[in-house]
C-alpha cells in the first residue's frame, strides 16, 4: 500500500541520516602525530665502540620490525662527542658511561637521555691467565705489557684511570703502559693477538671470546658505569629518533638483547609503538602544563592521558584501583599533603613547582584589605575553599588556625567551594569582596584584581611529581618530568602563577 | 456452534464457576446479566485471552480451550472497540488477512466486500479518529468478520449509540447474520436489544448461567418482557 | 453569547499564563545573560579550536549511540513492565529507578570499580578482542556512562507510554491471528510511536548533559574522551569562564537543533497518517 511505502521511506531516511551522522563523527584512532613530514628511513647513531655487538643486533631487529635503517658511527665515547659537536648532524648518541653523557648534556648537545644498562671493567687475559695477573697492583708489575683504552677518548680509559688514581697507581701505570688504544675493542684485539698480556676492557666484551678469560677485581666490579642513550639536539626527526630510542630501551625489545650479550640492564618500559602514558594531575596544574604535555606527545610520538581533577577525588580514584594498566604512571599532585597518603605506591618525588596562597581582592579594594586580619571586618563577604575537598581549603584552614582567625572570619564566609577557580569566578561577578586562593588561580584576572601575599611559610602549596612503582612506562614518565622541568615549561609555569619550589 | 462445559475462571475480584452453555450453529444468542458480573470475563475466556482454571470450550465440535487465541477462529468486538488507531479503516478490516499473508488483491476484495455489506465503503481511507460512533462500530465489526470466524463475540456493542443509530445497527446485524451465517454471542443489558436480535437468551447471575431459553426472534412487538 | 470580560475564567487563564511566562522568561533570561557574558571572538575561537571541535563530534556521536541503545533497551522493558505481571515485579520496578535516584558520580565510580573486578576485566578483554578498543578511559566508557543514566529516563517514558495505550487493541490483534510478537510489532509499537520519539530525544538530551560519570569512568582527555559537558567543567575549573560559557551556548544550540529536527521528523509521521 502507498502508506506503508511512505512509512518505509521515512524510516529508511531516518536510518540513513543517523548512519551518516555516526560516520562523520566517528572518533577514529589518533595516528601518531608526525613530527616533520614523512618518516625518514635513516637515522644516524653515534655509538661507543664497545657496545657494537648488542647494538648491531638491535638495529637489525628494528629494521625488521619497522623498516627503518639506523646508520652507525662507532668510536670511543669521547671521540664521538667531539665528532658530533663538530658535525652538528645525527640523531642519537650512545655513550659507554654516564660521565660522557653528562658532558654532552652540559655542552647542550643532548636532550633526553635514557639509561640502558651498566657494565664494569675487567682484566682481559689469555685463557689460563699465563701472565698470572690477580690484583690491581699487578698492573704495574715491571715487564707486564698492559693495554688501556685512551682516557681522553674512551669511557673505559676514563674509568680505569679513575680507579688507578684512587689507588695512587695511575702515574706508574701511565708510564709503564704498553699502549693506549682509541677504543676498547682495539684493546681487546691486542690481547687476542698476543701483542699485550693484559687489556682493561668492559666485562660484556669477553662474552664471545673463547680464547680469553676475565679477571675480576673488587676495585673494578665495585664501580659500575651506566650506558646511556641520548637524543641529539641536532636531530631533524626527533620523534623518529625517540621511537628507536624507546625500542632500544624497551624491556621486551632492546634490553633483552643487552641481557643476552651479558650486560646488566636497567628496568625498561614495556615496548609500545605508540605508548599511552596515564598522568593524574591536580586541576590547578592544568593551565601551566597543558602546552608542555602537548609538545611532549608530539615529540615522543606518544599519548598522554591526563586526568585532571581535585586531588581529593584523584586520591580516592587511585585508592580504588589495583596496580595494573588503569593505575596512573605518574601523579602530579596539588600539594605534597595529597601525595603522602598514597606515597607507598609511588617512587621518589620531585618537587616541581609551588604556588602561593594569596588574598584576592578587586583592584579598587574599597574595604582597604591588606592582611588576613582584615577579613574579619564586619559585613565583609568572604570566600574560602572547602577544607576537606581541596588542598587549598586545607592550607587556608591551617593558616587561619595558626593566626587564630577561624572564629573571627567565620561569620563573613559567604561561600565555600571545592576549588579556587570557582571563588575567583564569584569574586569576578561581584558577589564576594575577598577570596583566599592560589596565585595560580588568579593569573587570568590580575588586570582587574589585586593579589595580596600572605607572609607565612604555610601559605604555599608545593606540587610534587612522582612515578608509580609499578608503572609500565616509568622511563617515559621520567622523561615527562624532565620536560616539565625544562626551560619552556618553566616559562609557562611562571606565566601561570607558579614559581620554583623554595627549600 | 459454541459449546461450553464446566468452565471455571478465577478473575481476582470474582470468579466464574461451572459455566455451561450451548449456542447452536448459526444462531444468535444474547447474554444478559447485571454489569460487573463477569460477562466480559467470559468472552475473554472464550477468546483465549484469559486462562481457564477448568472446563472445555468447543467450537464446531473442535476443542479449543488449549489453543492460543490466534488459532481459535473467533471474531471479537470488545466494548471499547479498540480499533487500531494508527491504521486506516481498510487496514483495520484487512488486518486478519494481512497477518495470514493473503495476497493484496484478495485482501482488498474481501475488505471491499465487507465494506459494502456494512455500508462504509466511502470511509476506507479514513483514520479511526475521524469516525463517528456508529461508523467505528461498523469498522470493528468488519475487522472481526474479515477472516470468516466461526463464532462472533460482541461485548455491549451498541450501548453508546443513540436510538436511531441503534435501530440501524439492528438491521445491519440481521443483514450480517444472513450474509455470513455466523454463530453470534452478543452481550447486552438492554432487553429491547435482546428482543430485537436474539433467538436465544442466556442470563449470567452470580457466576452461573441461570437461564437458557430459546426465544422467538422479535420481528413484531410481542407482549412478553 | 460571549461571556462578559473580565470574568472568573479570565483570572484562571492569567494564572496559567503567569506560570508559563515565569518559567520561560527564566530560561530565556539565562540564555541572554550567558550570551552577553561571553564575547563573539571567544565563541569564534572556541568553534575553531580543534579540541572543542573534537568534543562536539564526540558528543554528537556518543549521545546518538547512547540514545539509540537506550531506546532499544527501554522499549521492550517498558512493554514488559506495563503489560505483564510476574513475581518480583515491584522489586524490579524499584531497581529500574535506581540510576535516576543515584548521584551520577556514584554511577561513574561504580562502573570504574566494576571494570576492575576479574569479571569486569574479562569483559574488557573480550571487548578488546572484538573491537580493538578498551573500555575504561576510552570512548566506549563515555557511551556506557551516558547510557546508564539516559536509559533509565527512556524506560520511565516508555513505561508511561505503554500504560496509556489500550491493551485491548493488542488482545483483539491476538484473536485476529497475531502472535504476541506480531501484536507488539504491528499494534502496540505503532501506537506508542510518539512515546518512542520522546524517549529517544529525552535520552539524547540527558546523555548530552551528563558529565559526572563520564569524568570518573572515561576521564576527560582531550582528543580522546572529552565531550562538551566535560569541556565546560574543565574550562570552568581553570577559571576560563568566558570559554566555558561559549561552549555552553554551543551545547544549547546543538541540543535545540537536534530536538527540533527530531520532533519535525516525528510530526511528519503524524501528517502521513
Amino acid at each position: 500500500m502507498n502508506r506503508t511505502r511512505t512509512r518505509r521511506l521515512r524510516l529508511f531516511g531516518f536510518v540513513a541520516v543517523v548512519a551518516i551522522v555516526l560516520t562523520v563523527t566517528w572518533p577514529g584512532h589518533r595516528t601518531a602525530p608526525a613530527a616533520g613530514t614523512t618518516p625518514r628511513e635513516h637515522l644516524l647513531l653515534y655509538c661507543a665502540a664497545g657496545i657494537r655487538d648488542p647494538i648491531q643486533s638491535i638495529i637489525a631487529d628494528y629494521a625488521k620490525e619497522y623498516g627503518v635503517t639506523v646508520d652507525v658511527q662507532y668510536g670511543g665515547s669521547g671521540t664521538l662527542l667531539s665528532n658530533l659537536q663538530v658535525a652538528r648532524r645525527g640523531d642519537l648518541y650512545l655513550a659507554a658511561d654516564a660521565k660522557h653523557m653528562e658532558e654532552a648534556s652540559t655542552r647542550g648537545l643532548v636532550h633526553e637521555t635514557i639509561p640502558l644498562a651498566s657494565q664494569h671493567l675487567v682484566l682481559a687475559v689469555k685463557r689460563g691467565n699465563p701472565a698470572g695477573v690477580h690484583t690491581l697492583t699487578d698492573l704495574v708489575r715491571p715487564g707486564l705489557r698492559v693495554a688501556y683504552a685512551n682516557p681522553e677518548v674512551a669511557a673505559a680509559g676514563k674509568a680505569i684511570r679513575a680507579v688507578l688514581e684512587k689507588a695512587n697507581l695511575w702515574e706508574q701505570a701511565h708510564a709503564q703502559a704498553a699502549v693506549f688504544k682509541p677504543t676498547v675493542n682495539d684493546v681487546l684485539n691486542d690481547v687476542v693477538l698476543g701483542a699485550v698480556d693484559v687489556g682493561v676492557v668492559w666485562d660484556p666484551l669477553l662474552a664471545g671470546q673463547p680464547l680469553l678469560e676475565a679477571v675480576k677485581l673488587p676495585e673494578l666490579t665495585a664501580r659500575r658505569d651506566q650506558i646511556r642513550l641520548g637524543l641529539l639536539d641536532s636531530s631533524t626527526h626527533p620523534t623518529q629518533a625517540l621511537h628507536f630510542a624507546r625500542f632500544v630501551s624497551a624491556r621486551d625489545r632492546g634490553l633483552t638483547t643487552f641481557t643476552r650479550f651479558g650486560y646488566q640492564v636497567e628496568s625498561g618500559d614495556r615496548w609500545e609503538d605508540h605508548p599511552a602514558l596515564t598522568l593524574y594531575s591536580g586541576g590547578v596544574n592544568r593551565v601551566a602544563i597543558q602546552e608542555t604535555l602537548r609538545d611532549f606527545e608530539r615529540r615522543e610520538g606518544c599519548t598522554v592521558r591526563v586526568n585532571y581533577n581535585g586531588c581529593g577525588i584523584l586520591l580516592s580514584q587511585m585508592k580504588a584501583l589495583p596496580d595494573g594498566d588503569a593505575f596512573p604512571d605518574a601523579y602530579l599532585a596539588c600539594d605534597v599533603s595529597f601525595l603522602d597518603p598514597i606515597a607507598d605506591r609511588f617512587g621518589e618525588r620531585t618537587l616541581l613547582s609551588q604556588t602561593e596562597v594569596i588574598i584576592l581582592v578587586p583592584s579598587a579594594n574599597p574595604h582597604g584589605i591588606k592582611r588576613l586580619n582584615d577579613l574579619a571586618q564586619p559585613g565583609l563577604r568572604v570566600g574560602l575553599c572547602n577544607a576537606e575537598q581541596s588542598t587549598l581549603g586545607a592550607l587556608t584552614q591551617r593558616i587561619l588556625t595558626k593566626l587564630d582567625l577561624v572564629a573571627a572570619i567565620e561569620p563573613n564566609v559567604r561561600s565555600r567551594t571545592p576549588t579556587g577557580d570557582l571563588l575567583v569566578t564569584q569574586l569576578d561577578t561581584g558577589s564576594l569582596d575577598a577570596v583566599v586562593v592560589y596565585r595560580a588561580n588568579a593569573t587570568a584576572v590580575l588586570d582587574r584584581h589585586t593579589a595580596l601575599g600572605i607572609n607565612l611559610p604555610e601559605a604555599r602549596a608545593v606540587q610534587p611529581y612522582a612515578v608509580a612503582k609499578q608503572a609500565q612506562h616509568a622511563q617515559l614518565a621520567n622523561r615527562l618530568l624532565a620536560a616539565l622541568d625544562g626551560v619552556s615549561s618553566r616559562k609557562r609555569y611562571l606565566a601561570a602563577g607558579f614559581t620554583q619550589p623554595t627549600p | 456452534m459454541l459449546r461450553i462445559s464446566k468452565l471455571t475462571v478465577e478473575a481476582g475480584t470474582f470468579s466464574l464457576r461451572d459455566i455451561n452453555l450451548h449456542v447452536p450453529q448459526g444462531s444468535y444468542a444474547i447474554l444478559m446479566g447485571a454489569t460487573g458480573l463477569g460477562k466480559t470475563t467470559l468472552l475473554e475466556a472464550i477468546c483465549g485471552l484469559r486462562r481457564l482454571t477448568h472446563g472445555t470450550i468447543q467450537l464446531d465440535g473442535r476443542a479449543v480451550e488449549a489453543l492460543p487465541a490466534r488459532e481459535r477462529g473467533i471474531g471479537y468486538v470488545p466494548q471499547d472497540l479498540a480499533l487500531f488507531t494508527t491504521m486506516t479503516v481498510a487496514e483495520n478490516i484487512g488486518f486478519a488477512l494481512h497477518i495470514r499473508h493473503v495476497p493484496a488483491s484478495e485482501e482488498q476484495a474481501r475488505v471491499q466486500e465487507l465494506a459494502n455489506l456494512l455500508g462504509i465503503s466511502q470511509l476506507l481511507e479514513r483514520m479511526p479518529a475521524a469516525l463517528s460512533g456508529g461508523e467505528k462500530q461498523r469498522v470493528a465489526l468488519g475487522r472481526a468478520l474479515a477472516a470468516k470466524p466461526r463464532v462472533l463475540l460482541l461485548d455491549e456493542p451498541f450501548s453508546a449509540l443513540d436510538d436511531q443509530t441503534r435501530e440501524d445497527m439492528y438491521a445491519l446485524m440481521r443483514a450480517v447474520r444472513h450474509a455470513t451465517g455466523a454463530t453470534v454471542l452478543h452481550v447486552t443489558h438492554s432487553r429491547s436489544e435482546a428482543q430485537a436480535l436474539g433467538d436465544h437468551r442466556l442470563v449470567l447471575d452470580q457466576g452461573r448461567i441461570v437461564e437458557q431459553t430459546p426465544q422467538v426472534p422479535a420481528t413484531a412487538p410481542t407482549s412478553s418482557t | 453569547m460571549i461571556p462578559r470580560w473580565p470574568n472568573r475564567d479570565t483570572w484562571f487563564l492569567i494564572a496559567l499564563g503567569g506560570a508559563l511566562g515565569f518559567y520561560v522568561l527564566l530560561i530565556l533570561a539565562m540564555l541572554v545573560v550567558d550570551a552577553a557574558y561571553t564575547r563573539f571572538d571567544v565563541i569564534w575561537r572556541a568553534v575553531h579550536d580543534p579540541d572543542i571541535l573534537f568534543a562536539v563530534k564526540l558528543s554528537v556521536f556518543s549521545c546518538t549511540i547512547s540514545a539509540l541503545l537506550s531506546v532499544l533497551v527501554a522499549v521492550p522493558i517498558g512493554y514488559l513492565m506495563s503489560r505483564m505481571r510476574f513475581p518480583g515485579r515491584t522489586l524490579i520496578d524499584v531497581c529500574l529507578d535506581i540510576p535516576i535516584v543515584l548521584p551520577p558520580l556514584v554511577i561513574g565510580l561504580s562502573l570504574l570499580i566494576l571494570f576492575q573486578t576479574s569479571a569486569g576485566r574479562a569483559l574488557e578483554s573480550w571487548f578488546q578482542a572484538l573491537t580493538g578498543s578498551r573500555i575504561t578511559y576510552e570512548v566506549p566508557a563515555v557511551i556506557l556512562a551516558q547510557f546508564m543514566v539516559a536509559c533509565a529516563f527512556a524506560v520511565r517514558t516508555m513505561r508511561a507510554t505503554f500504560d496509556q495505550t489500550n491493551p485491548r487493541a493488542e488482545q483483539v490483534a491476538l484473536t485476529l491471528g497475531c502472535t504476541r510478537a506480531q501484536a507488539f510489532r504491528l499494534v502496540a509499537l505503532p501506537e506508542a510511536w510518539k512515546g518512542v520519539i520522546t524517549a529517544g530525544t529525552l535520552a539524547w538530551a540527558r546523555a548530552l548533559g551528563e558529565f559526572g560519570p563520564i569524568l570518573v569512568f572515561a576521564g576527560a582527555t582531550r582528543q580522546r574522551t572529552e565531550v562538551l559537558s566535560t569541556t565546560v567543567f574543565l574550562e570552568l575549573s581553570v577559571g576560563r569562564l568566558d570559554t566555558a560559557v561559549a561552549v555552553s551556548l554551543l551545547m544549547i544550540l546543538i541540543a535545540v537543533l537536534v530536538l527540533v529536527l527530531v520532533r519535525r521528523w516525528g510530526a511528519l509521521g503524524e501528517g502521513a497518517r
